[in-house]
Formats: C-alpha cells, structure tokens, sequence
C-alpha cells in the first residue's frame, strides 16, 4: 500500500462517521488544550518572575531585621556589611505601611524610605519618572508617589493625584496614629510590578524623612550586592555567621530558586490533572476505535479475501488513530493557546500585552496576582522583617504580577507528539484486534 | 508439483469442526481437478459442504486434511500472510451478497485488490476503468455501490475478482440476490470471461438451471463427492 492509499482507507472510515470523528477529536482537544494552556501559563509566570527577580540582579542579597522594631539597622550595621569581604554596597532602606487619606478614601500603602540615588540600584532599569523629580536627600519629607497611587485603579486609572500636590498620610503607631501631610514632587512611572516590595502602591521618600514618619532611628532592610555570581552564597553565608539570628538573610538567586520549584511543581501537578482528562481521551478513542473495528468486520474480511494482509489492516487502523491525534493535537494546541490567553488577561485584569517592557500606560494594578505562586513565597521572604509598627508590606501593598503565556517550540511540539502517541497507544489495541480476524470467520459478519 | 494443465487440483480435501463434544465432518476426502479456463458449478443441498469447499478452494478456510493445488503450488502450509498474497496474485472472489465496500465508488471497489499489489495509481486505474469498461459500467465509475443496482454491482464485483488476472475465480452463488434477467446476464458473462481469459470458475449454486452453461457440475452431498458430470 503506498501513503495515499492509506490515508485514502483510514480517511473513508472517519469520515462515514463524521460527527462520531469529530467527537473524538474533541476528547483530545480537551486534553491537549488544557496541557497547552497550563504549560504556557506557568511558564509564562515563572518568566515574569525571572524576570522581575533579574531585575533586581542575580548578585543581590537582601537582609532584612529579624527583631523588633527597636533593633533595626543603624548606619553602623551598613557599614559592617560594606566591609565584609565580596560585598560591593549596602545600601540601606526602611519601609513601613502607612494609611493614605484622599479624599473619603482610605488607601493603604507602603513607604519606602531610601537614598534616591539608591533607587536605581534597587528597582532596576523599572524606576523611572512619570512625572516630576526625585525627591530631595534631606529631612523634609518630599515624596515621589507610586504610579498606582496617583492613578487609582479604583477611579478607572484617572490622574487622583498630581504633582507638587499634598498627600495626608496616617501612620499608626500602637494605639495612636498621627496623620501628616507630605508634598508630592514626583510620580513614578509603572515600574511592571515589582512585586517584592509593591513600588506602584509606594510612597517613596529619603530615609531620614521615612525615620521621621516612621518614629524609627534605625532601617530595617539593608541591600547588599555582592561582588559576582559566584560569591553570592558566600557572602550571604558570612552575612548570617556575623549578625546571627537578628538578621533574615536573602538571595535573590535563592528567591528564584524557591520560586522556580514551588512553580515547577504546581506546574507537575497541573500537568497531571490535564494528563488525566488526555487519559480519558485515550479511553474514549479506544473505545470509539472498538466500535468502529467492530462495524467494519465485514469489511476487513472482504479486504482480507482480496488479499489484504494483516500488516494492512493494522495500519489502516493506527492510521485513523493518527488522524484523530493530529487533528486533535492541532485544534488542541490553538485552542490551549486561546485559553492561555484569556486566562492570563483576566486574572492580570489588563491586556496582555508586553509585560516586561516599557511603562506604558498597561495597568498592572487592578487584578492582582498575589496569590500565585511564587510571588507568595518569594515576597514573604524578602520584605517579612521589619516587625513592630511596620507591617509585612507585601500584605499590604497591591503589588501584581501580569503576565503573557510563553509558548515554546518544544511546549507546540511536544503537545503534538503526545497527542499522536496518546492516540496510536490507544488505537493500537483495537488495530490489532482488527488485523487478526480470520477472513472467513470476518466475511460471515454483517 | 507437475500439475499439466490442471489449474486446480483438490487432492483428499476433509474438513471437521468441533461442535461442542460432537465432531462434525463437514467434508469427506474429496478430490477433484480442474483445468485452466473451465468453468465449473458446485451443487448440493443445504449443508452437504459446498460452501466450506468454497472457502477451502478461496484458501479464507483451511483443510484438516488433503492438499490444495493452485497452479501447481500447494496451500495447505501456508500462514495468514502467505495466503493474503496468494489470494492477491492468483484469486478472484464473486459473493452472493456483492460485498462491495459501501464506502468506495465502483472504481476504487475494482482497484482494492491492486492496493496492496504494490502496482502504481495509474497503471490501477487504467485497468479498472478498462474492466468495468469491458462489463459495461464505463459511465459509473464514480457511483457508490448503493447507487448501483444489483446486477450493476455484481458486475463491480465481478470486475474485482478479475482486476487482478487471477488463475481461478470462485463465485459463491453470483445470482442468489439477482432477478432472472440479472442472474442470466451474469453467467453469460462468467462464461465468456472463462473462455476469452482462460479463467477456472468455480461457481456455487442451487439453481441447476444455471449450470446448463458450465462444462462441470460437481455435485456434493453429505460432505463428499456424489457425481463429477462433464457437460459439452
């Protein structure tokens, strides 16, 4: 038989049956298109969160202060660390949560208090201005606010706060608040959702005016950079030796290690569930393939009289199998791709467009993604220390992480080959049974 | 095996099946010959083993005992495969119930057996269309058997059975599902193809009227060979 005439079989068999085929088809439509889906999904967040953990360079060690709000860091602490050996900066910065009064409005952000020239340092090539200036190296409490701040996703993404205008901040302090009011000289451009410390939702001012609002004299995140790659767990070991259980220590190559093994195995785990609905896709092609061996055991035995070999049946049968998985494998790959799709712009809530690029005026506020799975983890980590008046900020900010499905060459392929190979395995049996009639015993079937 | 101008030789050909605890002794040392281009009719009543003498003949069953020559090549031995390539080359099939694949037109009914023969599309189609040409079916090429008539069909599975140049073609009551007119027209043509391509027929039948046309009825009973008539 050559290809043509084997196709041209297999073919006449589907399509007797076409809406039974199209059935069938869709079993592994289902199957594929969920593995397609939940592929590209995580991959596509656990490259958003590479990336965002990039950002903040692979050499970067986070130390956080694991007491009271009493025992933070002083510039002494700094300094002790700058000295330890492969240690590049440290670079000092407190952040604490605050209430932002706008209006009836009632807004919970972080401040961020560091050294502005630090801030590229921290937040990558992110940290860019909307709008106005940085703010000043000195006491007064000058702010550069957060693009979520002055664009509220709660009023539709309009300008709420403008530049040079002031902002009533409320800080808590035990029983007592005191509200404060502090002028805006600039506005952060989207910084594409740090979602370490939630900048967008941040109100960013020189660590001195921080410790002022703050009631602190101390910080309690110091940023250490180590020399290279390769000295990164060195450092961050001699970091714990020296300051012992009062620090929390933290790499970034260690949050996205974390972050990569907590995605890499939601993402076995999600796999498996959609490698149960192919499974029974590969009942129901079974089952479906039975039924059409068994009406066309007249057939195969007027085929086999006429001099059709065992070898032919068999293929004619896998063949058809083949048919279906390819079929199924390709609709099932558009339509995981379309599902992927649709997911991620609804639970990002913005278009799905670029993630990782410039600000543009993509919201990454609205919906946000903390509840996934690295950010969780990785942001606890990172920003839990603090304790006392200052609150966790990843619990209180709004920080989100949007994201675009990655499709991969080998996802598309390798979804292809599972259709194919799911559909074969499971048409091989009845194949088999088919190609082992006895003619005689298959003619006298009508 | 020198077989002269025999193309068919049955030599002590028995069946038995096991039914349950009963052994049941379908066919009982037959032997017969046939030579090349003669056409023969088998005749019994209803169970005296004609049909399983069919199959036998069309290698689909297999003998308990005895040796079956085909041109001069003996089956008995043969496995599944053997025998699939054996009916290829040398075998053409005529059944009371057409068994045309409903799913093909007539001209791809006609190529079925050359799919698996390994000669190329082309060369098939120009000799199926000669064929069904020949049997007056030349504007239907591209009718389904359900479109066709009875004798029409007939004359689509009778071009299947010659497609191939087969030495021996068996035709298990051809005309068991025709009317007269049909039934006639297809012996007609059943003996014109045994003298022009010097074909060995071997048909079945429980209408003795059509035998007038046969040079040999070989009449069975209860599993052997009751009489052996030549006709002229």
């Amino acid at each position: 038989m050559n290809l043509s005439d084997i196709l041209f079989l297999s073919y006449k068999d589907l399509r007797e049956k076409k809406v039974r085929t199209a059935l069938t088809i869709v079993m592994v439509v289902i199957g594929v298109a969920s593995i397609v889906a939940l592929v590209s999904l995580t991959e596509g967040i656990s490259a958003s969160i590479s990336s965002e953990l990039s950002s903040l360079g692979p050499t970067t060690i986070l130390v956080s202060s694991a007491g009271t709000s009493s025992s933070g860091f002083t510039a002494a602490t700094v300094a002790e660390m700058e000295s330890l050996p492969n240690v590049t900066t440290a670079l000092p910065v407190l952040t604490g949560s605050a209430t932002l009064r706008s209006g009836t409005e009632n807004t919970s952000v972080t401040i961020i208090g560091m050294d502005p020239q630090d801030l590229s340092s921290f937040f990558g090539k992110n940290a860019s201005l909307y709008e106005g200036t940085l703010y000043p190296d000195t006491v007064s409490p000058e702010s550069v606010v957060g693009y979520d701040i002055a664009f509220p996703s709660s009023s539709g993404g309009s300008q709420e706060i403008t530049n040079g205008q002031p902002v009533t901040l409320s800080i808590s302090s035990g029983r007592s608040s005191t509200s404060i009011s502090v002028p805006v000289v600039g506005i952060l451009a989207p910084t594409a959702s740090s979602f370490i410390i939630s900048v967008d939702s941040g109100v960013l001012m020189s660590l001195q005016a921080a410790e002022t609002l703050l009631h602190r004299t101390s910080f309690n995140t110091i940023l250490v950079k180590a020399s290279n790659e390769s000295t990164v767990s060195a450092t961050a070991n001699s970091i714990t030796s020296v300051f012992g259980s009062s620090v929390r220590v933290t790499s970034i190559e260690e949050i996205a290690q974390t972050a990569s093994s907590v995605i890499g195995s939601i993402t076995t785990l999600l796999v498996l569930i959609a490698g149960i609905s192919l499974l029974v896709a590969a009942i129901g092609i079974m089952n479906i393939m039975l039924i059409s061996v068994y009406e066309h055991i007249h057939e195969i035995g007027i085929m086999k009289s006429v001099g059709f070999k065992n070898h032919n049946i068999l293929t004619i049968f896998v063949v058809q199998a083949l048919i279906i998985g390819f079929f199924g494998g390709v609709a099932g790959i558009i339509v995981g791709a379309g599902g992927a799709y649709g997911l991620a712009s609804l639970t990002s809530g913005a278009s799905s467009s670029g993630t990782s690029g410039a600000p543009t005026t993509a919201t990454t506020g609205g919906g946000s993604f903390r509840g996934g799975a690295g950010a969780g983890g990785g942001g606890a980590v990172f920003v839990g220390g603090g304790g006392g008046g200052a609150a966790p900020t990843s619990s209180s900010g709004t920080g989100s992480l949007s994201f675009t499905p990655v499709f991969t060459l080998s996802t598309i392929l390798t979804a292809l080959i599972v259709a194919i190979l799911v559909s074969v395995i499971a048409g091989a049996y009845p194949a088999w049974r088919a190609s082992k009639l006895e003619p005689i015993e298959a003619l006298r079937q009508l | 095996m020198a077989t002269g101008n025999y193309s068919v030789r049955v030599s002590n050909i028995s069946k038995t099946y096991k039914s349950g605890d009963v052994t049941v002794r379908a066919l009982d040392r037959v032997s017969f010959t046939l030579k090349k281009g003669e056409f023969a009719a088998i005749v019994g009543p209803s169970g005296s083993g004609k049909s399983t003498l069919m199959n036998i003949l069309g290698t689909i069953d297999k003998p308990t005992s005895g040796e079956l020559y085909i041109d001069g090549v003996p089956t008995a031995k043969m496995d599944g495969d053997q025998l699939a390539e054996f009916r290829n080359k040398k075998l053409g099939f005529v059944f009371q119930a057409f068994n045309l694949v409903n799913g093909m037109d007539a001209e791809a009914n006609v190529e079925l057996p050359l799919m698996v023969s390994g000669m190329t599309g082309v060369e098939r189609r120009k000799r199926a269309d000669k064929l069904l040409e020949y049997l007056g079916l030349g504007q239907r090429l591209r009718l389904k058997p359900t479109q066709l008539s009875g004798g029409e069909q007939q004359r689509v599975a009778v071009a299947r059975a010659l497609v191939n140049n087969p030495t021996l073609v068996l035709a298990d009551e051809p005309t068991g599902n025709l009317d007269s007119k049909s039934s006639e027209d297809v012996i007609k043509l059943l003996w014109h193809i045994s003298r022009d391509q010097k074909v060995t027929i071997v048909m079945v039948t429980h209408n003795v009227d059509l035998t007038r046309h046969c040079d040999r009825v070989i009449h069975i009973k209860d599993g052997e060979l009751e009489k052996d008539e030549v006709l002229t």
